[in-house]
């Protein structure tokens, strides 16, 4: 398994949000702030397209759990640093990583999962340089970012509303930004 | 929502009823050519004959994931991590939607490979144990593992015997060489060297696979009935309740 790198972690820009309409337009934000000559591009949520078969595959094959569809975002990030992410640190450019890792783990705490089980599955992510919170509510579109994509599929699971995942998930993410950003600034 | 401790008492009541029997997890576990599908089969058709009401799964079967992985593993697309996360999920949804509704309903789960079959071959893939066994928490533990022992020599003269190893099967994404049975040989030998360490630390039973097929099933019937009244294992639990609780299941 890849190891954590100090030259990636230095050009890597998290972008993290339950709103994938903002969470894009933060992301484009980003990258233009940076000399085009160092721009990486944006890394989206489901590069790897599994996001997109599940929604065919999965008519009449049984509803993801929360655990299945982070194994698939991991599974889909790990596509996203082999393809985009990592290639373009090694040419010594910025990537924005939209949505990265915290929008998953707040997500799966907003589902009821442990957060260690969390941390673990993502240990093969490289740290990010820097980590920017979208603090927007989230449209409730089932095709803007993977917080509403994957919530359509929570609908009344332990009894709760699509609507409260949404929201849970945006509070376990600014929780879970602003210790990062105080560690980060120690 | 009931609580979890609710669930987790409810979860016991239904695994420990001693009026009742109970639903059991046997799975079958091995490297290719090791000849397990065949004893599986067999051992099906005796359960049923002994009056088990049998459900068998396979490794990498989910009607959900499964169209996901093939075209992948077709177009050779995935890394050793993309491979072991996408099985895992595979995994995670045959628990969820096959394995543990018909364990609830006191069924004989017959697995034909398990969890164990992924740790085997991503830790040969060069992934980390320990991250891979995390992978698949919360676990869930078969009543009976049967481990199909066979040299790397004979799976792979059993394997080739009939066809090519495709691409991830013979491990040619790790091992690069072009040759798919020389590559077959080299992965093969990996994939068992963790097999017997699994089954050593997971108390598997071996069952030496290059015995006759008959000394075999009559050696699994024996160790079954044996094995078959062992308590509920309390580690199974935490898996019980989870899926209780998180996929708004109530029993």
């Amino acid at each position: 398994m890849a190891k954590r790198n100090a030259r990636e972690a230095g050009r890597l820009i998290a972008v993290d949000g339950v709103d994938g309409t903002a969470v894009k337009a933060a992301a484009r934000a980003s990258i233009a702030d940076v000399p085009k000559r160092e721009r990486g591009g944006v890394s989206g949520w489901d590069a790897s397209g599994v996001f997109g078969d599940l929604i065919v595959a999965a008519q009449d094959a049984g509803r993801p759990s929360a655990r299945t569809l982070l194994l698939l975002y991991a599974a889909d990030l790990a596509f996203r640093l082999r393809w985009e992410i990592r290639p373009a640190i090694a040419e010594g450019r910025v990537v924005v990583a939209a949505p990265y890792v915290a929008t998953a783990i707040a997500f799966g705490r907003a589902a009821g999962l442990p957060g260690a089980w969390l941390t673990d599955l993502f240990t093969f992510a490289p740290a990010a340089a820097r980590t920017e919170a979208v603090d927007d509510a989230g449209s409730r579109k089932t095709d803007g970012g993977f917080v509403e994509f994957g919530s359509a599929f929570m609908l009344d699971a332990r009894g709760n509303k699509r609507g409260d995942l949404i929201d849970r998930t945006r509070t376990h993410l600014l929780r879970l930004t602003r210790t990062r950003r105080s560690r980060l600034n120690h | 929502m009931a609580r979890p401790s609710s669930l987790e008492r409810q979860a016991r009541a239904r695994f420990t009823d001693p009026t009742r029997r109970r639903g059991l997890l046997v799975a079958f576990e091995g490297p290719d050519g090791s000849g397990k599908t065949t004893q599986r089969k067999l051992f099906k058709k005796w359960l049923q004959t002994e009056g088990y009401d049998v459900v068998t799964t396979k490794w990498n079967s989910s009607d959900l994931i499964k169209p996901i992985i093939k075209p992948r593993k077709n177009a050779r697309a995935l890394s050793p991590e993309e491979f072991s996360l996408l099985h895992a999920a595979d995994f995670r949804h045959r628990v969820e939607h096959s394995i543990l509704p018909a364990l609830w309903d006191r069924k004989l789960v017959i697995a034909d490979r398990f969890l164990f079959t992924g740790l085997a071959r991503d830790v040969a893939r060069g992934l980390d144990l320990d991250w891979v066994l995390k992978l698949y928490q919360p676990l869930l533990w078969p009543d009976l593992v049967f481990y199909f022992s066979v040299s790397p020599d004979t799976s792979g003269r059993r394997v080739t015997a009939t066809r090519t190893p495709n691409y991830y099967e013979s491990g040619r994404d790790v091992t690069q060489l072009d040759d798919p049975v020389e590559s077959y040989h080299r992965f093969i030998t990996r994939v068992i060297r963790e097999y017997e360490s699994l089954a050593i630390i997971f108390n598997m039973i071996t069952v030496d696979a290059e015995q006759s097929m008959s000394d075999q099933h009559y050696k699994i019937r024996e160790l079954f009935k044996q094995g078959a009244g062992r308590p509920w294992s309390d580690w199974n639990a935490e898996a019980v309740v989870e899926w209780l609780s998180l996929n708004g299941r109530q029993p």
